[in-house]
């Protein structure tokens, strides 16, 4: 068992490693995560939505979506954590 | 090699709290135990991203500064971009979140149960107790 979990932990950290010299440098504001799309994000979030809280105007907005499949989840759990630990009736079984 | 490594040592550190989440949930016996060893890990891929989003040289959070109404009310605004960090992750990131809470959540009502049938979450005293009963 700890022979195996250790063997996992060298072999998933050998490639994690092998994968960060190609990563950006840290702050980098030219890195592709920062100069595809949000500048774009930046520039017209407060035009189009009046918003002028970036995070909030891509959560509610840009990505309502997103977000309304988030909600869906976290009812869900809700639902889920309520079947699992209800008070079970007399004769329901297990 | 020294520089190599502290050029990019946020990921380093993201690499290491990530493995340490990883063999906790390989390694540990405990099941209690495996579940911190996955909020460890999904707490590595979130500092992973909110630090993607980082730029240097005086950006600061993605809140536009100055007058909002006068800006919006005159139409086009001039913002820089480089004076605002990236508000991408933050917004993947605050997704995640939720849905971590979500999993911590039902995974530790699982947890609830499986005390209550075996009366212990050391995994190998359960699967001893399954192979014992048959159940």
């Amino acid at each position: 068992m700890k022979v195996i979990a250790i063997l996992i932990i060298v072999l998933t950290g050998a490639l994690l490693i092998s994968g960060v010299e190609d990563m950006p440098d840290w702050g980098d504001p030219n890195s592709p995560a920062n100069s595809h799309v949000s500048p774009k994000y930046i520039q017209e979030a407060l035009e189009k939505t009046a918003t002028p809280n970036m995070v909030t105007a891509v959560l509610g907005d840009y990505r309502g979506y997103d977000t309304m499949g988030e909600t869906a989840v976290i009812f869900t759990a809700g639902i889920g954590c309520i079947l699992m630990l209800r008070k079970k009736r007399k004769g329901e079984g297990d | 090699m020294l520089e190599y490594i502290v050029s990019k040592y946020n990921f380093w550190v993201y690499v290491i709290l990530l493995l340490i989440g990883l063999y906790a949930m390989v390694g540990k016996k405990n099941l209690v135990k495996k579940l911190i060893g996955m909020n460890i890990f999904q707490s590595a891929v979130i500092l992973f991203y909110v630090s993607i989003g980082v730029k240097k040289g005086g950006a600061t959070v993605p809140i536009f500064l100055g007058d909002a109404h006068a800006a919006h009310g005159h139409g086009h605004a001039i913002i820089n971009v480089a004076s605002y960090i990236n508000p991408l992750p933050h917004v993947l990131m605050l997704t995640a979140i939720v849905v971590s809470i979500a999993t911590t959540g039902v995974a530790l009502a699982v947890l609830i149960l499986i005390f209550r049938r075996y009366k212990t979450l050391e995994l190998d005293e359960i699967m001893k107790i399954r192979k014992d009963t048959g159940v």
